[in-house]
């Protein structure tokens, strides 16, 4: 029985979608049997970041609908043999699916798959409990903004009333340069107002414009910084233990210093 | 002793809506009536209470967990948060003068007792780096060092 994992953030545009196309990639390689599930109705565009747009025939309203068997909507990826997309229908609104329909179609998706990954639209309303209701656990992605982070909180209250337990962090878009000038806050002041796990900190990394742009997950590029951190975080998921990279570290590094009063 | 209502509640927009001024904080709420103080009437909260999250309680309110940004907390009596203060707080929200607001880091986005108003200043300015007490003091709203002899307000 596998797991089903949802990648959520309340603010759009910080990175959920291109956070489960990488760590559903990242998983895939390590040889898992993985399934993204795009929840973000009317607004998918995880096919298109994963470079399967051409090959939509059937979605999600589809498959909850009875109007297709599950089968035949699953996208195989062009990439890896056990990566499948589910995707998002384009026509129709948020209310085409429900909490319930959710929890069927998860049940019956981690039957056949390690890991069922889904990406979760922005906003708190019904596309929000429809994408957490099938849930078991969740990774917060938030940008190192002030009101990215303001987000993060809101959704990780609604988390725990809904008993998703101690979601885990991803930090996306940090820049270390920005960091070091006190011009972008650290991991450190997020995590004391967000007091949750840390998963792993993303860089800013053009490589992810060009990689969305190709449709091809830079997880899958060895010379991005960023695709690294999303080899890292892949790993975490599934119980390994990786240290964090420095660039990760740097905010770790300036509490020491502040510890020992420098 | 008679508990009155509790709520918490986690609503669209709760913490927004008393970010740009300073409305009283009831809204549609009942008004906390500071009739109903009475000295031992107290609710103990263990949690964070988190953005768009608050508490409204007509007695007095200790909370053992950190107030972030967005979330608020109005007591008719006192606030003791054991932790980190960064919401929006209102004590003696039934006009009571003699309220405190008392917090292991006072770092309120906005700070009110009775309908007495202060709010953090803009841009960035040093956190505290102690307990600290806020409270009316000649008329205006001061906050002091929390020290051991500070408990002694809590009795007035
Ligand atoms: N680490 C990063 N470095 C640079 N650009 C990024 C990074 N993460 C995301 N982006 C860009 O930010 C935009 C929003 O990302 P997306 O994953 O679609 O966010 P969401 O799904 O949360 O709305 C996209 O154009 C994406 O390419
Ligand atoms: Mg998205």
């Amino acid at each position: 029985m596998g797991e089903v994992i949802v990648v959520t953030s309340g603010k759009g545009g910080v990175g959920k979608t291109t956070t489960t196309a990488n760590i559903g990639t990242g998983l895939a390689v390590m040889g898992n049997k993985v399934v993204l599930v795009d929840t973000d109705i009317g607004l998918r565009n995880l096919d298109v970041v994963m470079g399967l747009e051409n090959r939509i025939v059937y979605d999600i309203v589809d498959v909850v609908t009875g109007n297709c068997r599950l089968k035949q909507a699953l996208i195989k990826d062009k990439r890896f043999e056990d990566l499948f997309l589910l995707p998002a229908a384009q026509t129709k609104d948020k209310t085409a699916v429900s909490e319930e329909q959710m929890r069927e179609l998860t049940q019956q998706l981690k039957e056949e798959f390690d890991y069922v990954i889904i990406d979760c639209p922005a906003g708190i309303e019904q596309g929000f409990k429809n994408a957490i209701a099938g849930a078991q656990r969740a990774i917060v992605v938030t940008t190192p903004e002030v009101a990215a982070v303001r987000d993060a909180d809101r959704i990780i209250g609604l988390l725990e009333a809904a008993l998703l337990a101690e979601p885990k962090l991803i930090v996306n878009r940090l820049r270390p340069s920005m960091v070091k000038k006190g011009d972008m806050m650290d991991i450190d002041d997020m995590i004391e107002i967000l007091a949750i796990e840390l998963l792993g900190v993303v860089p800013e990394d053009e490589a992810i414009v060009i990689s969305t742009n190709k449709g091809e997950p830079a997880v899958l590029d060895k010379q991005s910084k960023a695709g690294e951190a999303y080899r890292n975080i892949s790993k975490r998921i599934t119980g390994e233990h990786v240290p964090l990279m420095n660039l990760e570290a740097d905010g770790f590094f300036r509490r020491l210093r502040r510890l020992f009063g420098a | 002793m008679k508990v009155t209502s509790i709520e918490i509640h986690s609503s669209e927009g709760a913490g927004q809506a008393l970010e740009s001024n300073n409305r009283p904080a009831e809204g549609k709420k009942e008004p906390v009536s500071w009739e109903e103080i009475d000295g031992e009437n107290t609710i103990l909260l263990r949690r964070t209470l988190r953005s768009c999250q608050s508490i409204r309680y007509p007695g007095h309110i200790v909370i053992m967990g950190d107030v972030n940004p967005g979330a608020e907390v109005v007591a008719g009596g006192n606030i003791i948060v054991m932790g980190n203060l960064r919401g929006v707080a209102h004590a003696g929200a039934g006009g009571y003068e003699g309220a405190l607001v008392a917090a292991f880091r006072l770092n309120p986005s906005q700070l009110r007792i009775a309908n007495h108003f202060t709010r953090a200043p803009d841009g960035n300015y040093p956190e505290p780096q102690q307990p600290e007490i806020a409270r009316v003091s000649g008329g205006t709203l001061i906050i002091e060092n929390y020290h051991s002899g500070s408990s002694k307000l809590f009795n007035l």
